[in-house]
């Protein structure tokens, strides 16, 4: 097997040919009167651009001599969209990006370094871009999900937080639980993902790399690292987040912060 | 000996202005009543007293302290707040009441047990799942997780509010017993006046913010109080 058996020529017309799901979709929706046609194909429209964009971007960044400046370039962009996305999620919180951008940072950058020094990444741009963005993205997915419950967590759990205060608990004791809710809710969607890997689906990469003409033993090998780099890295932006969410919920004073 | 002295105390949330210039001292080993209408800022001044919330001026002493030199965590300990709504934590009724002693890294079930028989709950309902107490259960569990820390001033926030009125002698009893005995400092918050005339050794009356009157309880002018 070598991977997918024709040129971009014919994968483009393949492309167009399959396109007819969408004249059938959308079809189908304005028939129905669902009323979201127009939102779908500007869907299709915009993310076909992105995706297409990347691959341009993708095939000059693979041949170009200073690849590994660029990729810093990127990584740097990635940390920067990452942090002030997930801050969005973060509502009320004073400069929400000074608690996302560490913590996705800590998972992924800890997640890349064991990638660089087990050999598992190759330094080369074809490993570096895809397994760095999958980092990121989902450090910032697990990111997001943290602050967002934990401070769902503490609005609705003032009342018993401030009881705790009152018996002289230390805010840290005051909050485990909290924090615990926060790095359970946002690590247990992947890890029923995981519990279901090769039963319901086939992920993401194995898909990829076995359509590519690897071997599935390999393929399996190196979803698995995916999974080790998911989970790995999204445990400790989780319990970074937590933690830095914690400095700022409470003020030097033991005390709720007023913004909450 | 005054045991709280609040000088000149001002806090607002926003623009609101919610306790506007408070003075008020209350003796060693007295019991405080703290009457007025709600939203006066009567529970807002309390969590002043504890450091739950920072005022914005004026100042807070504790036996002689300012609060704002204190460790907060020690202050808490000292000058226990019980809030209106009594809250349980997860657990049995001894697990609540320990949890305070835990946090101090001491495993005393016995002074629990004294606390939780004292504050009238009996041995059977110990080891009970705290949350599925009845209201006046759980004011009873939270009087006695505010004792087990042998505090001396005790914050009362309308420690009888929810219980059903019949009982509502019985529970102003046994906290008067309580903090008697043992020398406690009380500020009992109520809106109810007949209350405050029944607990209270002195009374003082708060209004928009401000403590208005303050008097011993038989010679308390009750006009434009409300």
């Amino acid at each position: 097997m070598s991977g997918i058996p024709y040129t971009a020529e014919e994968a483009l017309l393949r492309m167009a040919l399959v396109a007819i799901l969408i004249v059938i979709a959308a079809l189908l929706l304005r028939l129905r009167r669902v009323g979201i046609e127009k939102e779908y194909l500007y869907a299709l429209l915009k993310g076909g651009a992105q995706i297409f964009a990347l691959a341009i971007f993708l095939t000059y960044l693979f041949s170009s001599p200073i690849w590994y400046l660029l990729i810093w370039i990127l990584l740097l962009a990635m940390i920067i969209v990452g942090g002030r996305t997930s801050a969005r999620r973060a509502s009320g919180l004073p400069r929400a990006e000074s608690v996302t951008t560490p913590s996705i940072l800590a998972g992924a950058v800890t997640v890349i370094t064991i990638l660089v020094l087990s050999g598992a990444m190759p330094l080369t741009p074809q490993f570096i871009i895809p397994l760095s963005g999958m980092v990121f993205g989902n450090s910032m997915t697990i990111c997001s999900l943290t602050v967002e419950r934990f401070l769902r967590e503490v609005r609705l759990g003032r009342e018993r937080i401030e009881a705790a205060l009152c018996l002289g608990i230390p805010s840290a004791m005051a909050m485990e639980e909290f924090g615990k809710e926060a790095v359970k809710a946002a690590i247990i969607p992947t890890l029923d993902r995981l519990k279901t890997l090769g039963l319901i689906f086939i992920p993401g990469a194995m898909t990829g790399l076995i359509m590519a003409g690897t071997d599935p033993i390999v393929a399996a090998e190196y979803q698995m690292i995916v999974y080790f780099m998911i989970t790995g890295g999204g445990v400790i932006t989780s319990l970074t987040a937590v933690y830095l969410m914690r400095k700022r919920v409470f003020t030097e004073a033991e005390q709720l912060a007023e913004w909450l | 000996m005054n045991y709280i002295i609040l000088e000149g105390v001002r806090k607002s949330f926003g623009k609101k202005e919610v306790i506007r210039g408070v003075n008020l001292e209350v003796k060693g080993g007295e019991v405080l009543s703290l009457v007025g209408p709600s939203g006066s800022g009567k529970s807002t001044l309390l969590k002043c007293i504890n450091r739950l919330i920072e005022i914005d001026s004026g100042r807070i002493l504790v036996g002689g302290r300012n609060i704002k030199e204190m460790d907060p965590v020690e202050l808490r300990r000292e000058v226990v707040l019980v809030p209106q709504n009594s809250v349980t934590f997860p657990g049995s009724v001894l697990d609540n009441v320990m949890m305070p002693l835990r946090a101090q890294g001491v495993e005393d079930r016995r002074r629990a047990e004294k606390a939780l028989l004292e504050a009238g709950l009996s041995r059977e309902l110990f080891s009970r799942n705290a949350e599925k107490l009845s209201g006046g259960e759980k004011k009873r569990v939270a009087l006695a997780r505010a004792l087990v820390l042998r505090p001396k001033a005790l914050l009362l926030d309308e420690p009888t509010a929810g219980v059903d009125p019949k009982r509502v002698g019985i529970i102003e009893e046994s906290i008067l017993d309580m903090v008697r005995g043992r020398g406690i400092t009380v500020i009992w918050v109520t809106h109810d006046v007949s209350q405050a005339l029944r607990v209270g050794d002195r009374i003082a009356s708060m209004k928009k913010g401000k403590v208005i009157k303050v008097g011993e309880r038989d010679r308390f002018q009750w006009e434009g109080v409300y």
